[in-house]
């Protein structure tokens, strides 16, 4: 939840930049939907790279598995899990 | 480089604002559209469902693809094709991917390759038997070093047979069918590019499905338009009423691009080079290349006219694109959205040309940004940026146009490639610059209440005149070097005669 948490919180900055301060929900599209673009895929990249520790250099870079908060969380799971 | 989208994929016409609204003049005009947004209109959306409603759109589709046809005095048969493709998978909207291969495969087999210069089948053929073995094999050896840079691997394989290819004797057979061979398999490079970054995804396409993204049957150039397979599968209709306002969206596009042709047609082009007298720029140009005289007023006045124009043009061209894209049922955004406007550099590269920004961002940006660059710190959006639109861009254009390979060999070539590459320079670190200060300015709120003239007028009009400036640069024809594009831009200022 923690997690999750911190991303949407993120996500929220973004979207703030754009003074877009519609909710969203877990399953909201972001990226494909066109509320967040690449500068803010870039931005969110860094994000992850800092917080969670993710080398998108070893596990590629797909904008679609960054789209929902949802997807953010199982990249993150998976991207430790692939560390252990 | 990764500036933002210029539109919405749900609504095309309200894109994201990268500043809140600021109070302008003639705010009464907001909201009026010239073509109103009928996609919005529950009712006109429900009868886009209904078979009498498709009929109407495919019918004043047709008709749009007609006219467009015959204001340019053509006799391609291509916009008959692509409304009995459109017919088809209007009608069988759950196999809208098939037949979307089926009609890219009869659209390359008997329009494309057939109405180019010689008839090129054989090595249209030759290229996307290749590109489906290519598109295997990465993913078999998905895990080596190689595998794992596909794209990489791709572009410099073809940079190195490009060169190899160039060593071949003068005359022989094998250079001959090379460069027969290679220019087609270039119109493929960066579709196959965008199938092999779409390995890493979980629900990658087949190779069909992936060969059916290569030069589809609504057009293309070397830019692949809508991007490659797996944009496709994201932004595909999923049900009736998302067909109905894709479809709605493409008619609406298709008109607009109708009536930017008939303004730049019949009013534009009358107007500035016919009443004003104003000459066409490469005319200008080929007297700045002849020494003959003319003033610097007039220079000005047909780059300008240039710039214009051909931005409607360009304008025309993608909108073409997408609309044929969006009625077979793809919600694709736009290619060009009202670039004039754009307050900052960066935005307008994003909003003139959003494809092949788009190409370089993810075949160059985002692995500089997300690999080679990682340890460069504050420096590290800049050197991908530079890596993007400078030598990505720089790349695209001069593999794009092997014939001057054959003809001046690879070094020399090159070397003819100046002017291109130091556009791309310009343009890069422009590019840089203009995401650095935006990243800046997002960090003060005082910049956030300046005026409208200061926020709306005069970033638009620096931009514009960044870009018209620039376009001397903009030519990669290698017939002449790049001290006679400075000698034009100084008889602009009036430093020559």
């Amino acid at each position: 939840m923690e997690r999750k948490e911190a991303i949407r919180k993120f996500l929220q900055t973004l979207l703030a930049r754009k003074s877009d301060a519609q909710p969203f929900s877990d399953d909201a599209s972001l990226f494909l939907s066109g509320r967040l673009q690449s500068v803010d895929a870039v931005a969110l990249a860094v994000f992850l790279e800092e917080k969670f520790g993710m080398d998108f250099a070893e596990m590629g870079f797909d904008q679609e598995r960054l789209d929902t908060v949802n997807a953010i969380s199982s990249l993150i799971e998976e991207s430790s899990n692939a560390r252990r | 480089m990764s500036a933002p989208d210029p539109q919405s994929a749900d609504n095309q016409s309200d894109a994201p604002q990268t500043a809140p609204p600021a109070p302008r003049p003639f705010s009464f005009l907001r909201g009026f559209r010239v073509i109103p947004r009928i996609e919005t209109y529950p009712w006109v959306v429900a009868f886009a469902q209904t078979i009498a409603g498709k009929a109407t759109i495919l019918a004043l589709f047709g008709l749009g693809l007609y006219y467009a046809t015959w204001l340019h005095y053509l006799h391609n048969p291509r916009w008959k094709v692509q409304i009995c493709f459109l017919v088809v998978v209007t009608a069988l909207p759950e196999y809208r991917r098939i037949v979307l291969v089926l009609g890219t495969i009869c659209w390359a087999f008997g329009i494309w390759w057939q109405w180019a210069e010689h008839p090129q089948i054989i090595q249209a053929a030759i290229s996307l038997v290749l590109a489906a073995l290519i598109f295997s094999l990465a993913i078999r050896f998905c895990t080596s070093w190689f595998g794992r840079r596909p794209v990489a691997t791709l572009l410099t394989g073809f940079a190195l047979t490009v060169l190899l290819t160039s060593y071949l004797p003068r005359g022989g057979s094998l250079r001959i069918m090379s460069f027969n061979f290679l220019p087609v398999a270039g119109a493929y490079l960066w579709f196959l590019a965008y199938s092999l970054i779409d390995i890493s995804s979980k629900n990658r396409d087949s190779v069909a499905l992936q060969v059916g993204a290569y030069q589809p049957i609504w057009g293309s150039s070397g830019t692949p338009f809508p991007k490659g397979s797996a944009y496709l599968r994201r932004i595909e209709a999923k049900n009736p009423e998302q067909l109905a306002v894709a479809q709605l969206k493409g008619l609406k596009l298709l008109a607009w691009s109708l009536i930017l042709d008939v303004f730049l047609e019949y009013v534009y082009k009358p107007l500035v080079h016919g009443y004003l007298g104003i000459p066409y720029y490469e005319f200008v140009f080929h007297l700045s290349l002849i020494r003959a005289p003319f003033t610097w007023y007039i220079g000005w006045a047909s780059l300008i006219a240039e710039f214009l124009g051909k931005l409607v043009e360009f304008s025309i061209f993608g909108h073409r694109i997408i609309a044929v894209c969006r009625m077979a049922g793809f919600l694709a955004l736009r290619n060009t959205w009202r670039p004039l406007a754009s307050p900052t550099i960066a935005e307008f590269w994003n909003r003139y040309y959003y494809y092949f920004k788009e190409l370089l961002v993810d075949c160059f940006f985002y692995p500089a940004f997300l690999r080679y660059f990682k340890k460069w710190g504050r420096w590290r959006l800049f050197a991908s940026t530079v890596a993007a639109a400078g030598f990505g861009n720089a790349f695209f254009h001069f593999f794009r146009d092997l014939n001057y390979v054959d003809e001046l060999g690879f070094w020399r070539a090159l070397a003819g490639f100046q002017t291109y590459i130091f556009y791309t320079i310009v343009l890069s670190v422009g590019i840089g610059i203009s995401q650095i200060r935006q990243q800046n300015s997002e960090n003060k709120t005082e910049t956030k209440n300046v005026g409208w003239i200061r926020r709306r007028l005069i970033p638009p009009l620096c931009v514009s005149g960044f870009f018209c400036i620039l376009r001397i640069f903009d030519y990669t024809y290698k017939r002449y070097p790049i001290s006679e594009s400075f000698r034009f831009l100084a008889h602009l200022f009036n430093l020559v005669s």
